[in-house]
């Protein structure tokens, strides 16, 4: 490469030629994937304070989350936080949560489980489990839509092969609890799909709150193992 | 998206990149050092029919006893602290008194190999969590079939 190449990529804006926007996006889902991976299997290992660590790799995926929405100019409607689709996504969202509730019962009832919706948090009152569940619904769906979905879209365009990386990504991200990668698949396709209809993050969290307390409340809990990911999994706290 | 803001992204993935692969590194130093004492020395010297015996200081403390377990064929047998009298251990100025040494009655075992770990315990600062640090090699060791009346070897003793 002679200087005068070399001079030229240095400079700030020509490093924006060097990679394509398929590209940018794919760079973009790995990396907020391995923020990720590194909180649930490496920082999760740590104990006592310094479990604090966790909050580094997650940190650094909101940061660059955010500043990417910045930076390409995506606004807060774009990405889902708006209220004038919501009965249009919650109409989207409603008869496969119907079917999802009934396979899980039917799970249940071959299984020999028994159903209790109680069962959630023993010590927590069922309607502040339920609000908390939405508050980490809430931000595992923006991941997941605002950023990882909308990525996707960049290099698949809409459709199920895009909605089906979501999913795969979703799944993937809860390993290894078998039961909640399946679950977590099934959730991320149906998720994935309606955000590319109607993007609410909002209906999505509620959703996600929803069907947490459904799998809970049906599925046998040794199969579910505490909901337990990554390194925890194999831990007992 | 313009160049300018797209060689800001790339920039920031860069940054994040570094940043996590610090991170990373950070933890894995860490864990070694949570889950293994640099300082720990011991010697296993003897591992036969009747007894596996050694010693161990923790270089950084040595007026404290480490415990150790005695594991056969990956199998644990026994743990008790390394406080036997060992002046050999304190003459070669490895610990600053004469009691590090460990001894194990061997128990009874099938005829054949069979091998020896001692590993030491090393509990977190907590307590909450304990790892186990091999203390030097392993040792092998054989145990003869009895013989038998006859002379030969029991079925009991040289079946494997």
């Amino acid at each position: 490469m002679s200087s005068m190449e070399y001079s030229k990529l240095e400079s700030s804006e020509a490093v924006g030629d060097v990679i394509g926007d398929r590209a940018l996006a794919g760079w973009e889902i790995a990396s907020v994937v391995s923020s990720i991976f590194i909180a649930e299997w490496l920082a999760s290992v740590a104990v006592d304070w310094a479990r604090i660590a966790v909050a580094f790799p997650i940190g650094l995926a909101f940061v660059l989350s955010i500043s990417s929405h910045r930076l390409r100019g995506e606004t807060a409607r774009d990405l889902g936080f708006r209220f004038d689709n919501f009965f249009r996504a919650a109409g989207l969202l409603t008869l496969p949560m119907i079917v999802t509730a009934i396979v899980c019962l039917a799970i249940a009832w071959w299984a020999g489980e028994r159903i209790d919706f109680w069962r959630w948090h023993l010590s927590r009152p069922l309607a502040v489990q339920l609000i908390l569940g939405f508050a980490w619904g809430f931000v595992q769906q923006y991941m997941l839509q605002s950023l990882v979905n909308r990525r996707a879209q960049i290099i698949w365009g809409k459709g199920w092969p895009s909605v089906l990386v979501v999913a795969a990504i979703f799944a993937g991200l809860h390993l290894p609890n078998p039961a909640l990668v399946v679950a977590t698949f099934v959730g991320g396709v149906i998720w994935a799909a309606v955000y590319q209809r109607a993007p609410n993050i909002f209906a999505l969290a509620i959703s996600h709150s929803l069907m947490t307390w459904i799998v809970v409340s049906t599925l046998p809990a040794p199969a579910l193992h505490h909901l337990r990911i990554g390194f925890r999994y194999f831990g007992s706290n | 998206m313009s160049n300018k803001p797209r060689s800001k992204l790339i920039h920031l993935l860069i940054s994040k990149s570094i940043a996590e692969a610090v991170l990373v590194a950070a933890i894995a130093v860490g864990f070694y050092f949570v889950t293994s004492n640099p300082d720990l020395r011991g010697v296993l010297d003897v591992a036969n029919t009747e007894t596996v015996n050694g010693w161990a200081v923790d270089e950084a403390r040595p007026w404290t006893r480490v415990e150790v377990q005695l594991f056969i064929d990956n199998e644990f047998v026994a743990d008790k602290t390394a406080a036997e009298f060992r002046p050999d251990v304190h003459r070669a100025r490895r610990a600053d008194d004469d009691w590090h040494g460990f001894v194990f009655a061997t128990p009874p075992l099938p005829a054949g190999e069979h091998e020896a770990r001692v590993y030491a315990l090393l509990p977190n600062a907590t307590g909450t969590r304990r790892t186990l640090q091999l203390i030097e090699k392993p040792l092998r060791f054989r145990i003869e079939p009895e013989p038998t009346r006859l002379g030969f070897p029991s079925e009991k003793d040289g079946g494997r």
